[in-house]
């Protein structure tokens, strides 16, 4: 179960990312998928050509931030559906992706990567690697909680919730967009580069369905511990992103192929999304708190936003 | 202060569905002018906010607010001048964000998003006494979500939203008309209040007679995207509810004779 907090933690900076778009700016955004890959093959790529790991994963970082300004203009500027411009990008970096790697795999085995340290001390597996993965995660999760209190973070807040009164409250909405899709991806990248250095290779289809996992984190963290504040909410995605893990590795655990989990990855989404409009499950729900805005019609709101 | 000079709007045009929305209209304001402005459905009234705040681009004339012809500006850069409150309470605020959050960002208004904490403790006094003027005891509920106050309250705080930053010019859409009587009422006399307060210059469209009689100092009529009737001073001031039925069917009248000799 080690291996699933490891993960679990390490995903959460991803996940972080995937709340930004899709509950904070209401923007589902499918360049995740490419924008991982794309921060693992620039940080591989650099790596093995002798660059230190951690400029390497700055670069990735910022590599990312490109592919979300890409998304983010192909919304505002050329104003295209979200679901679509996303997908596009996506699909973009797929070969931007092989052309930064030069082929589909690129080891790290051998190459000291941030990781290495621990690797060396024999940690990685360890209690010890998990506070790490902690400490990641939390530090991530304190600059986006920090991020979300200034007034730039308050006017992408409101940009999300209502775009009509940011803009006339003098904000620039297409411009907040472009900033947060850029944040967002940038994360995603980030957390890309990591887990490349924390699996010891980067890989062409490392990112396929990780929206997936990262709606998943999101959906079912908030589902359990609420969205009340910003604070509670991005709580709510670290520990999403845990549980997740947890999921999957029970569900390897009890023997199934690891090509089912994107199955399952998606059916937990599904529970997650349903689950909550479940007549008896709402019942409890009111009884138990009646302070919430319901979190029951925030979900149909997404589910019917992603629809549409 | 605003100048509205030959200002046209066609929408949709050359489709079958083409509208002339304004046709050359001309309004200038003073400096604390208070204009309301009634007129039947599609007579260009919301339209002619919209142009003003930079929602809708104008096809011909300009805008120019404090001599700064601003025809061309986006929306967002408007609002450093000009701010709105809405015919629906729930567009003026953002509902999963909290009275103290919504009120930064229209405390911020005008300035770009910094870095600075949106809400800190000096924010929080300013906000406080604000609310106080509301008397709907909101400053004791700061962190509250707006969604989860009424309508009437939500108007209340996109008012104080909207004119605690002393606008240029503040344009108001139906904002009473979705409300209750007494709300509507409340809200009336909190426009009035800021409006004096903060000496603004204000556009209201409304649906009420008494309203647009009662309130500010000039009256304007529109019909088919044309200013067909303004009053001013005590001119305004002797008007009654039957003057304007009286235009209302004057003008009307007028249209039907138009179209009975077209057909004939």
């Amino acid at each position: 179960m080690i291996i699933a907090l490891e993960l679990g933690f390490l995903f959460a900076i991803m996940a972080l990312g995937v709340y930004l778009t899709y509950r904070v700016l209401d923007f589902p955004d499918l360049t995740v998928d490419g924008s991982f890959t794309t921060g693992a093959s620039v940080a591989a790529v650099m790596m093995v050509n002798g660059v230190d790991p951690v400029l390497a994963s700055v670069c990735a970082v910022v590599a990312g931030m490109l592919a979300g300004t890409v998304t983010g203009l192909l919304h505002t500027a050329g104003r295209i559906n979200p679901l679509l411009a996303g997908i596009l990008t996506q699909i973009a970096l797929y070969s931007v992706n092989l052309r930064i790697m030069g082929r589909a795999n690129v080891p790290l085995l051998r190459e000291t990567t941030v990781f290495t340290p621990l690797r060396e001390a024999g940690l990685i597996g360890t209690w010890v690697s998990v506070g790490v993965m902690v400490l990641l995660a939390l530090a991530v999760m304190g600059l986006l909680d920090w991020f979300l209190g200034t007034d730039m973070g308050v006017a992408m807040r409101a940009t999300g919730d209502n775009e009509e009164m940011a803009r006339s409250q003098g904000i620039a909405t297409d411009r907040v967009k472009i900033f947060g899709l850029a944040i967002s991806n940038g994360l995603v990248a980030g957390c890309g580069a990591l887990v490349a250095q924390f699996t010891g290779f980067a890989d062409i289809s490392m990112g396929i369905g990780l929206i997936v996992a990262g709606l998943a984190s999101v959906i079912v963290g908030q589902a359990i511990f609420g969205s009340r504040t910003v604070a509670i909410s991005t709580f709510a995605v670290v520990l999403g992103s845990v549980i997740y893990r947890g999921v999957i590795q029970v569900a390897l655990n009890v023997g199934l192929n690891p090509n089912d989990m994107k199955l399952i990855s998606a059916g937990l989404v599904v529970v997650a999304l349903v689950l909550p409009r479940w007549e008896p499950v709402r019942k409890w729900r009111t009884a138990r708190s009646n302070r919430r805005i319901s979190d029951e019609a925030d979900l149909v709101d997404s589910v019917a936003g992603s629809v549409n | 202060m605003l100048q509205i000079t030959e200002v046209g709007k066609t929408f949709h045009p050359l489709t079958v569905n083409e509208r002339v929305a304004l046709r050359g209209v001309n309004l200038h304001l003073d400096e604390g002018d208070f204009v309301t402005i009634i007129g039947s459905n599609g007579a260009g009234k919301s339209t002619l906010l919209n142009v003003v705040a930079g929602r809708h681009m104008i096809d011909q004339g300009s805008v120019v607010i404090d001599g700064e012809d601003v025809s061309k500006q986006p929306e967002y850069k408007r609002a450093r001048n000009v701010s709105r409150v809405f015919q629906d309470p729930m567009a003026g605020t953002a509902p999963h964000l909290t009275i103290e959050e919504n009120l930064a960002i229209a405390v911020a208004r005008g300035r770009g998003g910094g870095l600075r904490r949106a809400v800190t403790h000096a924010r929080r006094e300013i906000f406080r006494t604000e609310l106080k003027t509301l008397e709907l005891g909101l400053e004791h509920r700061l962190t509250t979500l707006v969604g989860m106050l009424s309508g009437g309250q939500r108007q209340a705080l996109s008012l104080l939203m909207a004119t605690f930053v002393e606008p240029r010019i503040l344009l108001l859409d139906e904002h009473t008309a979705a409300l209750d009587p007494s709300r509507a009422e409340l809200i009336s006399r909190l426009t009035t209040e800021a409006v004096a307060r903060h000496r603004l210059t204000a556009l209201m469209v409304t649906h009420n007679m008494n309203q647009a009689l009662s309130m500010g100092n000039r009256l304007i009529m529109m019909h088919d995207g044309e200013i067909v009737l303004e009053a001013v001073g005590e001119h305004k001031k002797s008007l009654t509810a039957q003057h304007l039925l009286d235009e209302f069917s004057k003008i009307k009248g007028a249209q039907l004779t138009d179209r009975t000799l077209l057909q004939g």
